[in-house]
């Protein structure tokens, strides 16, 4: 039978072996760690961002490389999904971009303390997290079993390069147009805009960009106009949305750029 | 109580209680914002309670270890406590350090690193502190008459504790070294040495309540502390699967993590079998079923409920979600609050003098507090899963995803009220004891409380 002799020596032996082993693979640890986060891109501006992120205790709702709390939405590839204006956007204001839904603290930071944060975070989602976090392995199959959506009949939309207003306005954080964008809106339902025009006129899309309640009462659309989007650049993203029908490009071509323009490289998602 | 020094566990023992019910009353804000009554918010963000409830929880338990080391220490070592003004001004300090954290995340003053959100100016104080327990409690080691078993294994529990702490102190520009050396802190203590603590506890407990001879119960309890050690250590891996750290640890915490279950089980069986042993003779049954409680516990929501995502399959699905508050909530609950709990229920007859060892609100508290705890587990777990279906394998958008489970935390409410109630007879019976006296060192409690030893 063991003795306790015998017990303590399991004990001692077991733990100093084992502390032993840690060690050392922490120590192999440390000298590979900066090549897997590529540290060398670590410039002063991420570093300030991640003392923002911690004096702030980002942490304390959202989750980055899956720490955190589990009240708001992981953060490692938020700069890949939604984009960088489209978060800067949304740290003005978080409330606006998500109307009526779970809040996030207004921070009121300074244009330089957002770019800091939006590096940390671009910096983050780069790094070498062995797969995670992993794509949805049943999305593919979901979207294989889904109904197709139907599709509406009349000739495709034309094909136009995207102006800066859809990156700067944050439409395309949402919605897909042209092959760009969109990442997470198809989550929630944000349409591709390439054939908006076949649903609304200029007055019903002006209307959806103002004051998306108005046309939808449960939308989940913020209400971008003042925040993002002024007079000037809404006009211009209703010309070019409704510029897109072929049939009026035709009927009126001097109205709006040639619809002879090369097409854009769209990038295939 | 057979030393006048041990009085001071009573003080340890009644700040912990207070603790406790202000973070239960942090983790209802929590709940009630899930489900969309976030009336607080402006004051009370959720980070701001998220932090309150986890670091009070973590406060709240050194005050209990430190109460039941300030309590166990003189009795092994057979002398009193090396200096007792000190133990009160590390009580005292100790309090002050933790109101005035509490009050600065409130007020957007931390250092927001999970479960070390302490801002960095009162982390030296709490060295400080925990550096004149450790001296206290060691010196009275040090000049004791007897050297036992139990004894080492817990000051070597609290003295690691102590030194761990530090690695969580370095600062770092890169994200990945930050989290792997606040694992060091926060594995470490919770699955290493603490484990020792609530070991040598479990130890001193076993040998006072069920008679059994010192000699077989301590020699079980290295055979356990090793085990966790074995697995522990390496089992460190699993928080560095996914956190920009190399793939050998996929490996190496997958398997060393996956042994860890093994420690808790060895501790519930060693237990139960203590008990069997020994018979249920002792007259202070409340302790008894806190004592065994927290070794079953301590398996059911640390071994089993760990072991049910710590592989790294599983783990990149559940990383990161509601799973891991799942398992933490009975984790902690099982291993730490639970023998503290017991700890407490042991002492406090012993420091007062009074006999209300067993009575129907002790009874009460024990029963609820587990079926609520047990209940809320099961909201989150079922909270958890959906989740991970739906947005880690599914795909669908976080926030759709938690409308979607919203309901299961009504049910954590309620789960969770039945749980405040437990402990809200847990704390009248606590209450009713009184204060702890200088009687009790001589009264009849002590020598109901010898037991004849089983061998």
């Amino acid at each position: 039978m063991l003795t306790k002799l015998q017990a303590k020596v399991f004990f001692l032996g077991g733990t100093a072996v084992f502390f032993g082993i840690f060690l050392v693979l922490s120590f192999d640890t440390h000298l590979k760690v900066p090549n897997q986060t590529n540290a060398a891109n670590i410039t002063p501006a991420v570093a300030a961002g991640k003392r923002i992120w911690e004096e702030n205790n980002c942490m304390g709702c959202h989750t980055l490389f899956g720490e955190g709390a589990y009240y708001a939405p992981e953060l490692t590839k938020t700069v890949e999904i939604r984009g960088k204006d489209w978060l800067k956007v949304f740290l003005k204001d978080p409330e606006a971009m998500f109307p009526g839904q779970r809040k996030m603290v207004k921070y009121n930071f300074t244009e330089e303390q957002i770019d800091n944060t939006i590096a940390f975070l671009d910096w983050c989602g780069k790094v070498d997290l062995n797969g995670f976090p992993a794509k949805p392995p049943l999305r593919d199959k979901m979207m294989a079993a889904a109904p197709q959506m139907a599709v509406s009949s009349g000739p495709a939309p034309l094909k136009k390069p995207v102006p800066a207003v859809f990156t700067t306005g944050t439409c395309i954080g949402c919605h897909q147009i042209q092959g760009q964008g969109g990442a997470a809106g198809a989550l929630i339902g944000a349409p591709p805009l390439d054939d908006v025009f076949r649903r609304y006129d200029r007055a019903k899309l002006e209307a959806w960009i103002k004051d998306p309640p108005s046309i939808k009462k449960d939308t989940k659309m913020p209400k971008l106009y003042g925040l993002a989007v002024n007079d000037a650049q809404l006009n211009e993203i209703v010309d070019y949305l409704l510029s897109l029908n072929p049939e009026t490009a035709a009927a009126t071509p001097s109205a709006v750029a040639p619809p002879a323009a090369p097409a854009p490289a769209v990038q295939p998602k | 109580m057979k030393f006048q020094s041990q009085k001071i566990a009573y003080w340890f023992f009644a700040s912990a209680m207070l603790l406790l019910v202000l973070q239960i009353v942090y983790g209802f804000i929590m709940g009630f914002a899930r489900i969309g009554m976030d009336g607080l918010h402006e004051w009370i963000p959720f980070n701001t309670a998220r932090a309150v409830h986890t670091n009070l929880l973590v406060v709240w338990l050194l005050l209990g270890f430190m109460g039941s080391a300030y309590f166990i220490i003189p009795e092994e070592s057979d002398r009193e406590l090396m200096w007792p003004k000190l133990a009160w001004v590390q009580l005292i300090s100790f309090l002050i350090v933790g109101v005035v954290a509490v009050i600065g995340y409130h007020l957007n003053y931390w250092e927001g690193r999970k479960f070390l959100e302490i801002p960095r100016a009162l982390d030296y104080l709490v060295v400080v502190n925990v550096l004149a327990f450790i001296a206290n409690i060691g010196f009275t080691i040090w000049n004791g008459k007897r050297y036992t078993t139990t004894s080492i294994v817990l000051f070597f529990g609290l003295f690691t504790a102590a030194l761990l702490y530090l690695p969580g102190m370095i600062d770092f520009d890169n994200q990945t070294l930050d989290s792997f050396y606040r694992w060091w802190v926060v594995h470490l203590w919770v699955e290493g040495v603490w484990e020792l603590i609530m070991g040598a506890l479990l130890c001193y407990l076993l040998i006072k309540l069920t008679g059994v001879d010192r000699e077989v119960v301590e020699k079980w309890l290295y055979v356990i502390v090793g085990f966790t050690f074995l697995s522990g250590i390496l089992g460190t891996g699993h928080h560095y699967y996914y956190i920009g750290a190399p793939k050998y640890w996929l490996m190496i915490g997958g398997i060393f993590s996956a042994l860890e279950p093994l420690a808790f089980l060895g501790m519930a069986i060693y237990a139960l079998a203590m008990a069997k042993k020994g018979g249920r003779r002792h007259p202070n049954k409340t302790a008894l079923n806190w004592t065994l409680g927290s070794a079953i516990m301590s398996f059911v929501g640390a071994g089993f409920l760990g072991f049910a995502h710590t592989l790294p399959q599983v783990n990149m699905y559940t990383h990161g979600t509601l799973v891991t508050a799942m398992h933490g909530h009975m984790a902690f609950w099982g291993a730490y609050a639970m023998i503290n709990l017991a700890m407490i229920a042991y002492a406090l007859p012993i420091l007062t003098g009074r006999k209300l060892w067993d009575n129907a609100a002790s009874s009460y508290g024990f029963w609820l507090s587990n079926i609520g705890m047990v209940g809320m587990t099961g909201a989150l777990a079922v909270a958890g899963i959906t989740q991970v279906n739906l947005e880690r394998r599914m795909g669908l958008d976080f926030l759709a995803v938690q409308t979607e489970i919203e309901i299961h935390f009504v049910g954590m409410i309620l789960a969770a009220c039945l749980f405040f109630l437990g402990i809200c007879f847990y704390l009248y019976n606590f209450w009713r004891f009184g204060l702890p006296t200088d009687e009790a060192a001589s009264s009849d409690v002590r020598a109901a409380e010898e037991l004849p030893t089983v061998s």
